[in-house]
């Protein structure tokens, strides 16, 4: 490891740790049981779940796995919908400049509405409330990533759209070969911003909702004012959270390039 | 019937400042035959790389039109492959994959390991064996430009059209790819119809040289024949009083076209065609 | 008509009719008169029209035949209202009928509503109103729905923040946010009586808010509510948590009010009567259950944990035995706190509906007794509880005393005289 490198790991670290000192000092100052829970009572929580991750006791009582694998089955078959959908629409917008202009007031209009707003819409016409999860995790999904591939797509040089004329490439092959990989870092990182709203969206779709996830089993700690299961899911969120991030910057820097 | 065919190409395009039109060039004309190597030659503005790519089909003439081998052109083809200025190629790609990208769209009914075949070939022919599986950014603005060449003659395409394809080159590399060029024209005996504003260039490489006058409303003021007998040695060129007096010609042409343009504004040479002369 | 050949099925049939006619006709004699008038035919054709016949019948039978669907999904709240369905799960008595029942934890009551409205559940715990106010399309779509019992009678109370402990009547309360669980809930309707009862207008005075009730102890501690009327443990839990104390018990306003309902689609009852009349067996057996007060401490350890209430099981225990600390320094001891009584009287429909009315929740005028009768299910249900050897009363619909208020006593043939002795009201 570089010296750089483990410059910014010490720095990391040491903030971490003194933000739990300082927490375990605020929370232990209080009476136990009442009040924020500590790092240590978290702690113990948390040994506790993973020990019995996929613990299966009916419904409404699930090991922390088993409600973190269905969160995101829900993620996945809502995200990989909705950036199929928002590449193939954006690639269109993106070469298309006329329609571009006339759909993106609609565009405009939808983008900043709440996810969850459309959770009553979609279950008063689909009557599911599982398909109802997924859509909702759809809505929150794709503007990102049809902003950004629209963009990336929009932006690509003449030069590159010229070659694939001259060489009369089919559209599926101008596709593949010149429009996406060309459009690539753009559309990537639309879909990195758009994993983090889906995460976060599933979360408090399943709130509302309940049945099986990650978002229901905070709701349902919250019930019984359970704070530490509280904080060691919100815990467990924001790691699955970093993982899809990572992986996704992964994806990025193999699509990069410089021109 | 000529095989390419310029045949009173006018370009217009809408004024910057105020309402209507400005006129690039009016009523260009002029034919080439097959296998010949034309260059023009003239002021910026005057519209040669408009004209380049209306013979390109990326742009569409305002009147008149371009025909190859008795048909119109109205659309970009990869039977008129061009090498552009700026290499224009795949950044995301491998010089290898550059090159297979348009040797695979010239030759569909190929399979994988003829294509492999052949851009090794003309990898190996533009002297970039070893940088296949480099990306242009890894490469010089010189390696670049053999690619593009590589990746244009791979297609043995009817016309080869070169737009100012050493301007972003150093001096040097310059005189190795110009070789390069005529190596691969000689082999391939396509015809070329190149753009340029290097006179030596132009007059080392052509058959024949068209002289556009200054922008706007350019005309083809002329086209001088090149008869000085191939291959040419840029050495012994330097001395030879054929290509002094061309040079010398065309150097006026574009210098009297300035003071012309300072003065009345149109552009007309004032000095007369240079007549063929005889040896 | 010689009824001596028949079999007792069919006599049972017979029975069970001319019942039904009874019921609807108001007597035995209205229902010749409109047998004579009619003939039998079309009389038969016309209740069958407003009654499923098949069902009642197959309810007139002693037992069941074998339930068409076996496994059912059951939608609950967890609040200890809920108690029968619960623990019915637990403790065996959906099996005990052949059904294999899985209870179902909803987030609030509008999931409740959508949730049995699209089919995800078959059969589900609602609060009173809602198989009336759904029914009548009321706040929702259109749906028939059929409430054969009530889960529990009393088990609210009004809880206060800890910092109101001052506040000794009902005046005291002006300016305050109040929360409910939902509009069409017993609890909106009970707090609205109290406080127009103390001469406080709901809607003008206060503010009364729908929350879920798991969240309200939240925001009572977050100062979002003032107090609330809500089911337990939440009452309960505010104490435990040191955030507020019980304020009345709502069986000091109405008692032996009902609260939640066991309620299914008309649908269930109409094409699958088997699997309907066993659930409503097994609910009757755990109402009958809990009602004992020896079991239920029992009980308040079988519904406590994770996938049930979730909640501690000494706040659970406190509120079903009784026994609990008020918040105030005090223990009490109240054994009818919470209590088990599953009979839909039509009164206690009519009292819900003349309330929506009063409040303006429901603008159209309907015949009070006509929707009692085709929600509240009193007919069918004394008969399936005689036929389990419980005892249901003689008449299906009574009188009801309050504890609070100046128009103490409801008479269920009087509701407009009773919604017009109201000074406060919005219609």
């Amino acid at each position: 490891m570089t010296r750089d490198r483990v410059r910014v790991l010490c720095l990391s670290v040491a903030i971490g740790l003194v933000f739990v000192l300082a927490w375990q000092a605020f929370a232990g100052s209080r009476p136990p049981g009442k009040g924020l829970p500590g790092p240590l009572a978290v702690g113990a929580t948390a040994w506790q779940m993973l020990a019995h991750p996929f613990y299966d006791h009916g419904p409404n009582d699930k090991g922390i796995g088993l409600q973190l694998g269905a969160s995101l089955g829900r993620l996945a078959l809502g995200y990989l919908a909705a950036s199929a959908a928002a590449v193939m629409l954006g690639v269109a917008l993106g070469l298309s400049p006329l329609l571009y202009r006339a759909i993106n007031p609609y565009i405009q209009v939808l983008k900043p509405v709440s996810p969850l707003a459309w959770m009553p819409l979609f279950l008063y016409t689909i009557k599911d409330s599982g398909q109802s999860a997924i859509l909702v995790i759809f809505m929150s999904s794709l503007w990102p990533t049809l902003a950004n591939t629209a963009f990336g797509v929009a932006s690509i040089k003449r030069d590159y759209l010229n070659v694939a004329s001259i060489l009369q490439l089919s559209w599926p092959r101008r596709l593949v070969t010149v429009i996406l990989p060309a459009a690539a870092p753009a559309i990537v990182a639309g879909l990195r911003i758009s994993v983090g709203s889906a995460w976060v969206a599933i979360v408090a779709a399943e709130m509302l909702i309940g049945g099986t996830g990650i978002g229901y089993f905070v709701w349902n700690e919250w019930n019984n004012l359970a704070l530490t299961s509280v904080i060691f899911a919100i815990l467990a969120i924001g790691l699955i959270g970093v993982l899809l991030d990572a992986g996704l910057a992964r994806l990025s820097r193999r699509l990069a390039y410089t021109e | 019937m000529a095989f390419l065919e310029i045949d009173h190409v006018t370009k217009h395009f809408p004024s910057h400042d105020g309402p209507g039109e400005v006129c690039v060039f009016r009523e260009v004309a002029f034919s080439i035959a097959q296998g010949e190597f034309v260059t023009m030659v003239g002021h910026s503005g005057c519209g040669k790389s408009t004209l380049l790519n209306i013979i390109a089909g990326l742009e569409r003439a305002s009147g008149g039109g371009v025909v190859l081998e008795g048909r119109e052109i109205t659309q970009p083809g990869i039977d008129r492959m061009v090498v552009f200025q700026n290499f224009s190629l795949m950044p995301w790609m491998t010089v290898f994959e550059n090159v297979r990208l348009a040797v695979r769209a010239a030759y569909p009914s190929w399979d994988r390991r003829r294509i492999a075949a052949h851009v090794q070939r003309y990898v190996e022919m533009v002297g970039l064996a070893g940088a296949e599986r480099k990306r242009p950014a890894a490469l010089s603005g010189g390696m670049r430009q053999r690619v593009g060449l590589a990746r244009a003659f791979s297609t043995a395409p009817k016309v080869l059209l070169l737009d100012e394809p050493f301007a972003q080159i150093d001096a040097l590399t310059r005189g190795l790819i110009q070789d390069e060029l005529i190596r691969m024209w000689t082999a391939g005996r396509n015809t070329v119809f190149m753009v340029t504003h290097d006179v030596d260039e132009a007059i080392l490489l052509s058959d024949r040289i068209a002289l556009m006058t200054r922008g706007p409303e350019a005309r083809l003021a002329e086209i001088v024949d090149v008869d000085i007998p191939r291959p040419r040695l840029r050495a012994a060129l330097i001395e030879d009083p054929d290509y002094l007096r061309l040079r010398a010609h065309i150097l006026r042409f574009l210098v009297e076209g300035t003071r012309a343009a300072a003065g009345d504004g149109h552009g007309a040479p004032a000095t007369a065609p240079l007549a063929a002369t005889p040896r | 008509m010689n009824e001596g050949n028949w079999d007792t099925s069919t006599l049972r049939e017979r029975a069970a009719e001319r019942a039904i006619e009874r019921a609807v006709f108001g007597g035995e004699l209205g229902r010749r008169a409109f047998l004579t008038a009619v003939g039998a035919t079309t009389a038969a054709a016309a209740l069958a029209s407003v009654f499923p016949m098949a069902a009642a019948k197959a309810i007139a039978q002693d037992r069941p035949g074998p339930p068409e669907k076996r496994d059912l999904k059951i939608g609950f709240i967890p609040i200890t209202c809920a108690t029968p369905i619960i623990m019915a799960e637990p403790m065996g008595f959906y099996r005990k009928q052949g059904l294999n029942v899985q209870v179902l934890k909803a987030s609030s009551w509008a999931m409740i509503r959508d949730i049995s409205i699209n089919g995800e559940t078959d059969a589900t715990h609602m609060l009173s109103p809602m198989p009336l106010a759904i029914t009548l399309g009321v706040g929702s779509q259109s749906v028939p729905y059929v409430m054969p019992a009530v889960e529990n009678i009393n088990g609210q109370a009004i809880t206060l923040a800890t910092k109101h402990k001052g506040v000794k009547t009902a005046a005291d309360m002006k300016g305050f946010k109040f929360g409910v669980p939902f509009d069409y809930s017993m609890h909106n309707f009970l707090l609205r009586y109290f406080l127009a009862e103390g001469g406080v207008d709901p809607d003008r005075d206060v503010q009364i808010r729908a929350v879920p009730p798991p969240e309200m102890v939240a925001n009572l501690r977050a100062n979002n509510l003032d107090g609330y009327l809500a089911p337990d443990p939440f009452n309960q839990r505010a104490v435990f948590e040191e955030v507020g104390f019980i304020f009345l018990l709502s069986k000091d306003i109405w008692p032996g009010h009902p609260c939640c309902a066991f309620a299914a689609r008309r649908e269930l009852m109409d094409k699958m009567p088997n699997t309907f009349q066993a659930t409503l067996n097994a609910i009757l057996d755990a109402t009958q259950y809990a009602h004992d007060q020896a079991h239920r401490k029992e009980i308040a350890a079988a519904i406590a944990p994770k996938n049930f209430l979730n909640q501690p099981v000494e706040v659970v225990e406190q509120v079903l035995t009784g026994v609990f600390p008020d918040g105030l320094g005090n223990t009490r001891t109240v054994p009818d706190r919470i209590d088990f009584d599953p009979f839909p009287y039509h009164s206690m429909a009519i009292w819900i509906l003349t309330q929506m009315k009063r409040w303006g929740y429901l603008k159209a005028d309907v015949s009070y007794r006509k929707v009692a009768e085709e929600v509240f299910l009193a007919t069918g249900t004394a008969r399936s509880m005689r036929a389990l050897g419980q005892k249901p009363p003689e008449a299906s619909s009574v009188k009801h005393a309050f504890a609070v208020g100046k128009t103490r006593v409801f008479d269920p043939d009087k509701p407009d005289d009773y919604l017009k002795s109201f000074t406060i009201r919005r219609t």
